[in-house]
């Protein structure tokens, strides 16, 4: 004969068991909803960094107004991607943190798109003003000429 | 005096040849992304480039076949279809790359979308493997090459911390992102060996007529050639980690892998980039072109050669004729380049073991390569190192694909 055990005991193991097979698959969706936001302002933060280089390239003079369109057409395209990528995760846009990263990502698109109207339009002063102000780009400029 | 020349232009065009759209996607992805992390995987790669050119030329010189036809002859038709419908879709993947990595760097000049200059660089393609012989498919395009020369002296001028690119020749884990290290490293060993060039190298010696004294020119071009080929590579690895990295940006589209030329060649940077961008692209494209007409000629043994008079090889310029028609539908119905790119190197990682290891076989066959087999050292570390990035890629590239 086994060891006898309390009923108590006996009903807990299960409801134990069930909580933290819960609190596990709680805490991987919240790990990956997490993994996920911090891709996609990495993603950001690496397109915001690029226009800003690409901007000041153009300012600084060392490429041209052929290829700076291009690449920022290009980075305007893939910013895009990424935003409809973050739209089509409702988790992620129900995140406050996930709002808020798809608000800065809208105004980086605005940003690039007005810097490729300028570069178009070689307005200097207008590039270099809003270069001062491109979401998710670090706070730090380089030489500019132009 | 002749064998000095063919060693000098093979080392020299091995050099120009090295870099194509795989190489420098990946390793501008590696730096961007790991710092010189990855060097090791250029390093790895390019020692079994070297071993597996020289024993393909080996090969060619001591038995006077190319590896698609002594495997064919050595296994039989039946098991030659499994490579070569590999190698077939791989090739045709690499070349709409190719193809679309040369469009890039035109578009990178002129800002005209890419896909314009598609059907017009197939063409160009298909003329140049029409009207010209192999040398000015292997040396000229290779001479042309050396342009991607710039990638190292930029790296050298951003004056690199030697002592931390020494440390990087060993694998080290990463501190984040583990899956995407793996994926690059694969990456990096599918664009460094691509199969069709253990057939594309046979061929040539057997366009050149490569004799069994000679072996010794065969042996240095490999070694040297590659070797120099790689450090190639790093340069592009390395210029990435010194200018892309500190500002945090990750490699998406070659108009950003464009900008690590800016630091060091201010007003010449994208027009010296498109430069090397395009003329390997276009260099490779051709190369895998007419690699699919030797590999499929030599397999059904029709008539062959790109010396060769044009109306006697027919099925020849039919199969790569073909292949390249393919290539240009997958291009035209509409791609990424980058993911296409990372998508077919990493792919080739896959297929490796079918290609290299019947290869290994054949070069420890007395009947085809006589005395000259390989060492015990050489067979173990390609066998090693193919069936474990085999392994690897097939576990990683679905992880890297579908999300993980």
């Amino acid at each position: 004969m086994g060891p006898v055990i309390a009923p108590d005991e006996r009903m807990g193991e299960p409801w134990c068991a069930i909580i933290a097979a819960l609190l596990c698959v709680l805490t991987t969706a919240c790990n990956r909803l997490d993994h996920e936001l911090q891709q996609h302002r990495e993603k950001f933060e690496s397109l915001a960094a690029s226009a800003e280089f690409i901007g000041d390239a153009w300012l600084s003079g060392s490429t041209s107004g052929t290829y700076t369109a291009t690449a920022l057409s290009q980075t305007f395209l893939l910013v895009e991607k990424e935003r409809a990528r973050l739209a089509s995760t409702p988790d992620a846009l129900i995140d406050r943190r996930g709002a808020e990263l798809s608000d800065s990502a809208e105004a980086l698109a605005r940003t690039i798109a007005s810097l490729l109207d300028d570069v178009r339009g070689v307005d200097a002063p207008a590039v270099r003003q809003r270069l001062a102000a491109v979401p998710f780009a670090p706070p730090k400029r380089y030489g500019r000429n132009r | 005096m002749g064998a000095i020349v063919d060693l000098v232009l093979g080392v020299v065009t091995s050099i120009g040849g090295f870099v194509e759209v795989g190489s420098i996607s990946t390793a501008a992805q590696a730096g961007s992304e790991f710092g010189y992390q990855l060097i090791w995987a250029i390093a790895i790669a390019t020692a079994m480039l070297a071993l597996l050119t020289e024993m393909s030329g080996r090969l060619a010189a001591v038995s006077r076949r190319t590896v698609a036809a002594a495997v064919r002859e050595r296994f039989g038709i039946h098991f030659q279809l499994v490579p070569l419908t590999a190698e077939l879709v791989i090739d045709t993947l690499l070349i709409t790359a190719e193809i679309g990595g040369a469009a890039i760097a035109i578009k990178l000049l002129t800002n005209v979308g890419f896909e314009w200059w598609l059907a017009p660089l197939a063409l160009l393609t298909w003329l140049l493997l029409w009207l010209s012989g192999f040398a000015v498919i292997e040396y000229g395009l290779g001479l042309l090459g050396l342009v991607t020369l710039a990638f190292v002296i930029s790296a050298w001028q951003l004056h690199p911390d030697v002592s931390d690119i020494g440390r990087s020749f060993l694998p080290t884990t990463p501190h984040h992102h583990y899956t995407r290290y793996a994926f690059l490293a694969v990456s990096i060993v599918g664009a460094t060996i691509s199969p069709y060039l253990l057939n594309f190298f046979s061929s040539g010696a057997i366009e050149e007529k490569l004799t069994e004294s000679e072996l010794w020119v065969n042996t240095t071009t490999a070694y040297m050639g590659m070797c120099f080929g790689g450090v190639v590579s790093m340069g592009v690895l390395v210029t990435s980690a010194m200018v892309l990295q500190p500002r945090h940006i990750l490699v998406d589209s070659y108009e950003q892998a464009a900008l690590m030329f800016v630091p060091v060649f201010g007003h010449y940077a994208i027009p010296l980039f498109a430069a090397a961008l395009g003329i390997g692209c276009f260099g490779a494209a051709v190369e895998l072109t007419v690699n699919i007409g030797y590999t499929f000629s030599q397999v059904f043994n029709w008539t062959w050669g790109a010396n060769k008079p044009r109306r006697d090889c027919a099925r020849f310029v039919t199969a790569f004729t073909f292949v390249l028609l393919m290539a240009l539908g997958v291009a035209l119905m509409g791609f990424d380049p980058l993911r296409l790119t990372m998508l077919s190197v990493a792919l080739t990682v896959v297929i490796m073991p079918i290609v290299v290891l019947p290869f290994l076989v054949l070069m420890n066959d007395k009947k085809y390569v006589k005395d000259h087999t390989s060492g015990v050292i050489a067979n173990g570390v390609l066998a090693a190192l193919t069936i474990v990035g085999g392994i690897l890629a097939v576990v990683v590239v679905p992880l890297e694909m579908f999300g993980g």
